[in-house]
Formats: C-alpha cells, structure tokens, sequence
C-alpha cells in the first residue's frame, strides 16, 4: 500500500475543497455544490472504509508519517464519522441556504475545509500537528457562524465564537508549550513514555510536578472548550443559535466528535501514564466533574428554553457529559477491558449521535421555510397533524436523543453507563441515568407540540419548506438511526476494534 | 530558580531605568510649564482634526490580510530556497503543492474580484 492510499481520505478533502473554491468563483448558480460537497466527503468516507476493509494501514507505510499523522483504526474510525457528518451537513445546506436567500458557495468549501482540519485533529499524535488541525477546523467554523452577516445574532454568535475560542486555543498552546518544557517532546507517545519512566523523576524533581500539573490543567481547559464542556460552554447556545442551521448541525457533529477523539488520545494516550491518570493527582477526577457539571447545567437550562434550536444546542452540551463519563470510563481505574469498552462506547456514541443530532438539525431545517424559519415550540405546534412527512423524521431523532428504544440514541447511551459501572462508576452511571430521564422532558416537549397542540390562532404558521437535498438527508438519517438502533453489533465492534488501535 | 536570575536583574534594571528617566526629567527639566505650546504635538506630524472613531472601509483590512497570506507564502520560500539541494526532488514537488494551494487561492480572490479597489 503507498503512502498516497495511506492518506487518500485527507487528500481527496483536499482537493475537493480546492476544486469547490474554484467552482464557486467561475460559476453563476451554487446550487450545485451541495451536490460536489457531498460528493467530496462520501468519496472521502468510503476511501476511509475501503482502508479499514483492508486491515487498516501497514504499520510500514504509517511510519513513515508518525508521528505527526497516526494513521490506526482509531484515526479511520473517525474519519469515517467525520465524513458522514460532513455529508449530512453538506445536503442540508444545499438545502438551507438558497431556501434562506445565503447561497454563496463559500460555504462548502470551508466545510470541507474545517472538515480536514477535524481530520488532521483526530489523525493527530504530537501536539503542533494537533493545533494545526484545530485551528484549521476552528478558522472555517468561525466564518460559517457567522455566515447570516447581516443578522445581529449570527455576528455576536460568530464574534463570541472567535474570540473565547482564541483564548482557549492560546491557553492550551501555552500548556502544549509547558509540557514541552518539562518533558522535551511535543509527540504524544514521548511525553507518555518521558511521564512515565523513572528517569524523569517527579520525586527527584519536584518543580516538573508543578510545571505538569499546570500543563495538563491548561490543556484539558482548551479541550472542554471544544468539547462545550460546562463551565466552557458559554458560546455554544449563542454561536449554535446565531449559525445557519447546517453550520449549526456540522459544529454540534463534526467539531465535537473530532475534539471527543483528541481528548481521547491525548488523555488515554499522552496522559496516560500511572501518575497522571490516577484518580488522586490525575485527570480523571477532573474529567468526572466535568461530565457530572455539564450534564445537569445544560440539562436544567435547556428544560427552560422556548427556542428549539437553542434547545438543541444545549442538549447537545448534555450530549458532551455522558462523552465524558464515557471518558473517565475509558481510563477505567486502569483495568484494559473496562477501558476498552469505554472507548468502544464513546466511539459507538460519536457514531450514532453524529446521524441522530444532524438529522434533529435537518428536520428542524425542513419545518421553516423562507421568513418562517421554525424556532420557537409554537412553530411546531400541529405540525405533526399538518404535515406528518416532515413531523416523522423529526420524533425518530428526538426518541433517539432521548435515549428511547428502538432508536440508535439508547443503544449509545447504554453502552456507555455499562462500561461505566464496569469501570466502577456507578455512581456517575446513576446521575448520568437521571439524567437522561430530566432530558426526555424536554425532547417530548417537542413532540407534544408538534402532536397534540394547536397553533394559536393568528400565529404566523411555519411552513415546511420542500428541498430534495434536506429530504435525502431525512431518509440516510433516519434509515441510519434505525440501522445502529436495530442491529448496533456491527458497529459496536468496529468501534472495539478502533478502540483497541488507540496505544 | 537560579536560571531565573538574570532575567530578574534585567526586569531590575530596566523598572529602574524607566523611573530615572522619569523622575530627572521631572526634576531636573526646565521649568516652564503651563504654556499652551506644551500640550502640541511635538515637532513631527501635523494638527490632528476630528474624532478619533473615523470608518475605515473595510477594504483596507481585505488587502491587509491578502498581503499577509502572500507575504507568509514568501517566507517560506527562503528556508526552501537555502535547503533546495539536500531536500531533493520530494521538496520541488512538496513546494509545488503548497504554491498550487496557493494560486488556488489567488485565482479564487482575483475572480471574486477582490483585488479590485473600485467596482
């Protein structure tokens, strides 16, 4: 196998967002990008299948790009995911956007763009190629926040966006900067192997402690930002809300899945090691803290919302916490098969919350049409009686968010709790449970009104807009949701198997 | 610690020189304060006139950037340039990736018109 193959997924990013770029400046009509951008990360995502299908790359021919791109079934795995998000995403913006009156063709090229930089993230095993890939991605995200320019709400959501993530990205670069020089390596498998061997000595030298317990805390802060952990998740609703939806759909599925897998390699991997991975000087703690804040805040704030795309981006915060059970699960007090199992769970999460959460997003697309973009619950109301087509999709995503069975949303959560009390966590297993229960509240509230209210008479009714390309979307998603529902065996070892590659 | 010691004497030394500098020209200057020639700008630059919050059009940071992406592209090229020969032929065509990146983008901006002043 050549090195070319090796990389084809990125390359094929690559030049299909150049291409686009080019499409857009020497063609009249963008409608037809959608079309190339979907195109561009299916072609992507299979090339990433057909790897895998093979056996994953030859250690021969990742060498030769270790250790800056780590090219495992971990790195394939999330490809894959990453490239069906961007899919998604790509035919909901066909879709949106001339359907809104914002049909630049800007926009899928940095999709696609900020897509590689998500790749290059996951791919990433030392930490300049990791910022690399994190700005790369965070730089396109930032301009399709802010993509409705002259809307006020989509400006603050994009200027919040960018700044706050700035800060986040310099505070971990200046931690990446302390962890280098306390271990003298940038790769991520050096400072595991510098953290744990003997010769480096915390006992002997008691300032490196320091400077590494430093490092890790500014790392993990720039991390949870990009995770949307509480309490780093102030510009989620904003810049959720202020998005184009389908901008929305590929930050709350790509963006999160491409910093869920970083966080898992640089805390499973880089972190490691005996001493900063146990539970009384370590991460793990933390990250137990974190998952426990963000699910209740953003569960207990996101009851209380009347915009639904606001309550989707808190949900999707909710989302981020049981990730991070699934996180401290994967370390797992140290024990290799309830860590294996953690990470398979938080892969197998990623897997079916990337189609559940893009395709919650494009139902909600597919409720509004121009001037009558559905927001609020009143939108919704009867829209179920109304228009039934548009109203089906939209409970299959809301049941499988809930976690409810059959959808793909319960087998995701499952998974993750029992690899929690087998980690021996039952206790964030339990609130992570309750949890969910405070969740269905507000994802039922949907169905309530769209089901059996009315809307109030004289309201301004949200039309159900008719686009091809949202429709498409509607169908892959919600057949997916109902595949990794009903039949999740296939997936789950895929995601075993993309877990054992992760050292 | 002791690493650090320098860089605490230069922080020393230059807190004090500041304050010197500070406090002889206060003491030590001529005394001839409160004529309105004082409160002018000094010798170089002209009156200045209005406020301070003037729109600046927003082309102006449209060239800026441009010029920094093609100035950074410049950059690179020299550390290339010096080390031409013992990159060898996987650092032309490397290089040439990158620069076919590069016009990529300049064809996009020329297209959209962006180099253009006036339209």
């Amino acid at each position: 196998m050549s090195l070319w193959f090796a990389l084809s997924p990125l390359l094929i990013l690559s030049a299909g967002g150049l291409l686009l770029m080019l499409a857009d400046a020497f063609s009249e009509k963008h409608t037809d990008l959608a079309l190339g951008a979907f195109m561009t990360f299916a072609s992507a995502g299979i090339f990433a299948v057909a790897l895998w299908i093979m056996g994953g790359v030859p250690a021969e021919v990742a060498k030769l790009v270790a250790p800056w791109i780590v090219l495992d079934k971990f790195t394939l795995f999330f490809m894959a995911t990453l490239c069906l998000g961007g899919a998604l995403s790509s035919l909901l913006a066909g879709g949106y956007l001339p359907e809104h009156g914002l049909d630049r063709g800007e926009f899928y090229a940095l999709m696609i763009l900020s897509a590689i930089g998500g790749v290059l993230l996951v791919a990433a095993g030392d930490f300049l190629a990791l910022f690399i890939g994190l700005e790369t991605m965070s730089i396109g995200v930032y301009a399709m926040t802010s993509f409705r320019r002259t809307n006020p709400r989509s400006a603050e959501g994009g200027m919040k966006y960018y700044l706050l993530g700035s800060f986040a990205a310099a505070i971990m670069l200046y931690g990446f900067a302390l962890m280098y020089g306390a271990t003298g390596t940038t790769a991520l498998a050096g400072i595991r192997d510098a953290l744990a061997s003997g010769s480096f000595g915390y006992a002997r030298d008691p300032s490196r402690l320091t400077t590494v317990i430093i490092a890790m805390a500014m790392i993990l802060v720039g991390l949870a930002f990009k995770i949307s952990a509480v309490p780093f998740h102030m510009w989620t609703p904003d810049a959720y809300q202020g998005a184009p939806t389908p901008a929305t759909a590929f930050m709350s599925v790509v963006v999160k899945a491409a910093a869920v897998a970083t966080a898992m390699r640089v805390l499973l991997v880089a972190f490691g090691d005996k001493f900063s991975s146990s539970w009384g000087a370590g991460w793990p703690p933390v990250v137990a803290g974190l998952a426990v804040a963000t699910m209740v805040v953003a569960n207990l704030i996101a009851i209380r919302q009347e915009n639904v795309k606001r309550m989707l981006a808190y949900s999707s915060i909710a989302h981020a916490g049981y990730l991070l059970i699934g996180l401290v699960a994967a370390w797992g007090h140290g024990d290799p098969s309830a860590s294996r199992n953690g990470k398979a769970a938080i892969l197998f999460y990623l897997l079916q919350y990337t189609v559940t959460q893009a395709g919650a997003f494009g139902a909600l697309i597919l409720c509004g049409s121009k001037g009558k973009e559905a927001v609020s619950y009143e939108d919704l109301a009867g829209l179920g009686r109304r228009n039934p087509a548009v109203a089906l999709p939209f409970t299959l995503f809301l049941l499988s968010l809930a976690g409810i069975p059959p959808m793909s949303g319960f087998f995701g959560k499952l998974f993750i709790f029992q690899s929690a009390i087998e980690g021996g966590f039952t206790w964030l297993a339990v609130i992570g449970l309750l949890n969910s229960v405070l969740a269905a509240f507000y994802y039922l509230r949907v169905l309530v009104f769209l089901y059996m209210k009315e809307p109030q008479p004289g309201a301004v009714e949200a039309v159900p807009m008719k686009s091809g390309y949202v429709t498409a979307a509607m169908v892959l998603a919600s057949a997916l949701v109902l595949y990794f529902g009903l039949m999740p065996g296939r997936s789950l070892d895929m995601a075993i198997s993309a877990a054992q590659s992760l050292m | 610690m002791s690493a650090y010691v320098p860089m605490f004497l230069l922080f020393a030394v230059a807190a004090t020189l500041v304050a010197a500098f500070f406090l002889l020209s206060t003491y030590m200057g001529p005394r001839n304060k409160g004529e309105p020639e004082h409160n002018t700008p000094y010798e170089c630059g002209s009156e200045s006139s209005g406020g301070r919050h003037i729109r600046l059009s927003a082309k102006f940071y449209l060239t800026a950037i441009l010029f920094v992406v093609f100035d950074i592209e410049g950059v690179f090229l020299y550390p290339w340039a010096v080390k031409f020969r013992s990159l060898g032929l996987a650092g032309l065509v490397e290089m040439l990736g990158f620069l076919a990146v590069l016009v990529v983008g300049l064809v996009y901006v020329w297209k959209k018109g962006a180099l253009e002043w006036e339209k």
